[in-house]
């Protein structure tokens, strides 16, 4: 502190010591090292991420040629997320993104079109159509999935029974033991463990939700008086709320005498035990594809109109003996025409998004429907995907009809 | 026999160890979760798990086994956050922090200046996630969800750390640095970026790891914002996996090879962040005592 | 620039005039910089409460003291959070405070002076873990263990006080609270710490010749100087603490009702809004979880500027009575 008193009289060449910049000293080191280690990273982040690679145009089998990649984003139903993600991942044409947020945050996120197509197992209901901009949108069913009844019971090793209306008593909070009579006397000869039940059920809103609700209030009139279905229902306190499909699944999984409600895919994917329900023919049946599949087939599907209303459209409670009962379609929302709802789309993404819905709801080797079975969902019928493909060539991109090349 | 004196004694002995205990006491569930992270996680490390990107989600049983195989989309998305995080919140802070020292001094604003980055660094990274939701909805909605609105978020969290860190390496320079090299002739911003700056660089630098180690470890901000990808990221206005949000991931998840795969993604960000604490932590205290004569 | 001339020489016109445009630039750039920062934290509160203007023009204060919130019949209240969220938080101070306090103690008073401050630093590394692994770390080993093992021994010897009541699962509001209270517990120490070691040697000499024993020390003499820096750092936990999401909102059980047993599943405000975030489905869904989080922001904003004002009065206290 005392040199600098000193620098009047001293020759300049005296180096004071509180002025030390050594050339090279060690904060410019740091610096360059920071700097180089930064470029370096910027490097390598790109060069896995393909900056360094040309995206032509790419030229596939049908001889057609579709345009540049570019990413297209979707989101909502955790029910149908294993099988877009599964599409995702084998889908090279474009970048797929798919957000499962569940079936009321895409019916929202298409609604504020910060995605390219929403994803839901429930279909709009009227206030959310209005609140739909304009050009509208299409209700494209693309998929077929089935809500199961999973519980944790170690001491069972057979698929427990339920109906429907036992199941609204559970969730009502009516029922609150395992070893109530009322599921007993559907289980004759099970030994029931006496623990009360942990009831689990959806946080976000959820299209598993608004089928399952739908078969509860089809079975139980005060569900139906008092909580109807929707993706969010008002659910009784003491129950716990977990996100997603997958979080259901996790939570009952992880949980002792936990019951809850998700697509049969996350229960077979993760080994959980889910129950029989009982049909309207009177039998117990516990889902699997096929049982699935003719349930859709038994209860005659009327599509409605692509952008009319689809509210009432339903496949539970198919009349077939051995139909599951709560079996539902899902479906993706996506604009009618994507010039007018967009405003930084061009016709290339135009063209890329309406290739991806094609090869979704196409059933050649390596498109979208082949993936279903796999995954355990139903692929779609003939005629269902007859209907997709003619609502999804109605697509416009201002006004013109778009040249779609379709990848297998 | 046990007269007060040694009643008090023993008390205080007894004080002594019971204080003695809640050191170990708090050090457990650190040394508990370290040690889970390590043998869950250190499990799954591979080649394959630093560069395979996420699998399809699946429940080892019978007959079926899962891939943990890896994170490598999660890493490459975190780079990117933070790369472009820190692009917005080191110059910012830093220009605070120099506007704050070298302008102000001690004066009434260049107090308010960090009083206000103090009340800014405890800003909840939730309320921070929806600030920019409800500004980006508004402006700029094909963007909302990307790996740059989540950016944004975390350089809100990172400024005030940059901030204030930087504010406290540059005052450690004393005033007779800058008052030799204004005699000298320097210009203002010649000493301040030159000298000044350069001679702080140190605790600049720990203060920009310390806020990148923060923003690693966030989560909160990127499930409302930059949530759901599985893929590597190829541009800034795509959504892009995280590690943080793939251990939420595996928290949701009923699948248990996404269990695995987040006990992995935990293991590597602490690694990470302590990685990037302790080597704060030496390049500052080696600097300390620098400019020792005070500021 | 001269040689053997004792007084240095200004710089020509020319370099004077460019350091003047340099030093303009600079200052402004630098003045910018400032202002963004106080525009940030401006713009965080006019942002948010523009978002939330269509549920506070349809509510008003019911906001503030309705009990339920259910969106299908567009009640929204934040009372069931709010509660959710004090005694979150209240329960982690409950349970940090004492372990905290007392590791100050023993690392200033007791522990050898070479130990102090590596021992310290590893407490912090308390704070560098993210909240979503003690999140994660939460719910899949400290859950169960305190569904089976922890649980029942509270509901037997504390249920008497009807806290305990219910059938317990893991994910509660009490889970919640104690890894609230682990993350906690760094702040705490630290500043407990700092405000322990600058109390002047006098203060403990003082009780030392008089006879005290090193407890007596610590107890009359030490912390009492120190309470109000003690204070501060309590209360930037709590700050803290208001605003933890991921690891709330992981083993806090998601119910959006006000909890009536610590056995409970409850719901914060910070957790509330990263679970139904993405709902959305009623128009007033997202302008109301703005409103909360405007909330959120005030209440942790007033909890860190208390805080920092009892930390400056702490500051200014030592300044006039330090040795």
């Amino acid at each position: 502190m005392s040199s600098n008193q000193t620098g009047m009289n001293a020759p300049a060449a005296n180096q004071s010591d509180t002025i030390q910049r050594k050339k090279g000293g060690r904060g410019t080191m740091i610096a360059v090292i920071a700097v180089v280690v930064v470029i370096l990273l910027i490097l390598v982040v790109g060069y896995s991420a393909g900056w360094f690679k040309s995206s032509n145009s790419t030229t596939n089998n049908s001889g057609c040629t579709s345009p540049a990649s570019t990413t297209i984003s979707g989101a909502g139903s955790t029910l149908v997320a294993p099988l877009m993600d599964a599409w995702a991942l084998s889908y090279s044409a474009s970048t797929v993104n798919y957000a499962a947020v569940g079936s009321g945050a895409g019916i929202s996120d298409i609604t504020g079109k910060t995605v390219d197509f929403g994803a839901s197992d429930a279909p709009l209901n009227p206030a959310q159509r209005t609140a739909i901009p304009s050009p509208g949108v299409l209700t494209i069913p693309e998929s077929i999935g089935a809500a199961v009844p999973i519980y944790n019971l170690p001491s069972l090793s057979a698929p427990l029974k339920f109906t429907g209306q036992v199941l609204a008593a559970i969730y009502l909070e009516d029922i609150t033991n395992w070893n109530d009579s009322a599921l007993q006397a559907i289980n004759p000869g099970v030994t029931l463990p006496n623990a009360a039940i942990v009831v689990v059920h959806r946080s976000d809103g959820s299209g598993t939700t608004f089928a399952f609700s739908s078969f509860l209030s089809a079975s139980n009139a005060t569900w139906k008086n008092t909580l109807g279905h929707a993706t969010t229902i008002n659910w009784p306190s003491g129950e716990v709320g977990s996100k997603g499909n997958s979080g259901v699944t996790a939570t009952v999984k992880s949980t002792v005498d936990a019951i809850g409600y998700v697509d049969i895919n996350y229960a077979l994917t993760n080994a959980v035990s889910f129950g029989a329900v009982q049909n309207p023919a009177g039998n117990y049946i516990v889902a699997n594809l096929t049982n699935i599949a003719s349930a859709v087939k038994d209860s005659n599907p009327v599509f409605p109109t692509p952008t009319g209303d689809w509210y009432n459209f339903t496949v539970e409670n198919a009349p077939g003996a051995q139909d599951y009962p709560i079996a539902t379609f899902t479906y993706l929302f996506v604009y009618t025409d994507l010039g007018v709802a967009y405003s930084t789309y061009t016709m290339d993404k135009a063209q890329n998004l309406v290739n991806l819905l094609l090869w979704m709801v196409g059933d050649q080797t390596g498109q979208g429907q082949t993936f279903a079975a796999q995954n355990y969902y139903v692929p779609l019928s003939t005629a269902a995907m007859a209907f997709d493909t003619s609502e999804i060539n109605s697509i416009t991109f201002n006004g013109a009809k778009i040249t779609t090349c379709v990848p297998s | 026999m046990f007269d007060r004196a040694m009643r008090r004694k023993l008390f205080s002995h007894g004080m002594t160890i019971l204080t003695g205990a809640t050191v170990v006491i708090v050090l457990i569930p650190l040394f508990w979760i370290i040690y889970e992270s390590a043998l869950l996680g250190g499990s799954v490390f591979s080649l394959g798990f630093f560069t395979q990107n996420i699998p399809a989600p699946c429940s080892a049983h019978t007959g079926v086994t899962c891939s943990t195989e890896g994170v490598g989309s999660a890493i490459q998305g975190t780079v990117y956050l933070l790369l472009l995080a820190s692009l917005y919140s080191v110059p910012v802070g830093l220009g605070a922090a120099i506007f704050a020292v070298e302008y102000g001094g001690q004066r009434a604003f260049a107090r308010a200046i960090s009083m206000a980055a103090d009340v800014l660094s405890g800003v909840p990274s939730i309320v921070a996630g929806m600030f920019i939701y409800a500004l980006l909805i508004v402006y700029e909605p094909a963007i909302v969800f990307s790996v740059f609105s989540g950016s944004l978020a975390l350089g809100v969290i990172m400024l005030p750390i940059v901030m204030r860190t930087s504010e406290e390496a540059l005052r450690t320079i004393p005033h007779s640095v800058r008052e030799a090299a204004l005699a000298l002739g320097i210009s203002r911003w010649k000493t301040s970026v030159r000298i000044i700056l350069v001679g702080a660089l140190p605790g600049v630098l720990t203060g920009v790891l310390l806020s990148i180690a923060r923003a690693a470890g966030e989560a909160a901000p990127l499930l409302l914002l930059d949530n759901g990808s599985l893929h590597p990221c190829l541009s800034v206005d795509t959504v892009c996996q995280s590690l943080s949000l793939t251990i939420y991931l595996g928290a949701t998840s009923a699948s248990s090879n996404y269990v695995a795969i987040a006990w992995g993604a935990a293991l590597l960000l602490i690694i990470i962040i302590l990685g990037l604490s302790i080597v704060s932590q030496l390049v500052l205290n080696r600097t300390a005592r620098k400019w020792g004569q005070g500021s | 620039m001269t040689r053997g001339n004792p007084f240095p020489t200004f710089p020509s016109r020319k370099t004077r005039a460019v350091s003047k445009w340099g030093d303009r630039i600079f200052l402004v750039l630098t003045a910018v910089a400032a202002a963004g920062l106080i525009a940030v934290l401006v713009a965080l509160v006019v942002v948010l409460y523009h978002g939330s203007l269509p549920t506070i023009n349809a509510l008003g204060l019911n906001f503030l003291y309705t009990l339920t919130w259910n969106p299908q019949g567009n009640v929204y209240g934040i009372v069931p959070f709010a509660i959710g969220t004090l005694l979150t938080s209240a329960i982690a101070l409950l349970l940090a405070i004492p372990l905290s306090i007392g590791a100050a103690i023993f690392l200033t008073q007791h522990a050898p002076t070479w130990l102090r401050e590596p021992v310290a630093q590893v407490i912090q590394l308390l704070a560098a873990i993210p909240s979503v692994v003690y999140g994660f770390w939460g719910l899949i080993v400290l859950v169960p263990i305190m569904r089976y093992d922890v649980d029942p021994i509270l509901a037997n010897v504390l249920g008497w006080t009807g806290w305990f009541s219910g059938r317990h699962i893991g994910l509660d509001v009490l889970t919640a609270s104690v890894v609230l209270s682990i993350m906690t517990v760094p702040t705490i120490t630290a500043i407990s710490k700092d405000s322990i070691l600058a109390v002047p040697r006098s203060q403990k000499e003082a009780a030392l010749s008089l006879g005290a024993t090193d407890w007596e020390v610590s107890r009359r003499a030490v912390i009492p100087y120190a309470r109000s820096g003690i204070i501060a750092g309590i209360v930037l936990g709590l700050g803290r603490a208001l605003g933890e999401t991921m690891a709330v909102t992981l083993v806090i059980g998601n119910a959006n009702v006000i909890p009536t047993s610590l056995f409970s599943q409850g719901q914060t405000i910070a957790s509330l809004i990263a679970n139904d975030f993405f709902e959305q489905e009623t128009p007033l869904e997202l302008p109301a979880l703005l409103e909360a989080a405007l909330f959120l922001l005030i209440i942790t904003l007033a909890v860190n500027i208390v805080a920092r004002w009892i930390q400056a009065r702490f500051q200014a206290g030592r300044a006039v009575g330090a040795e």
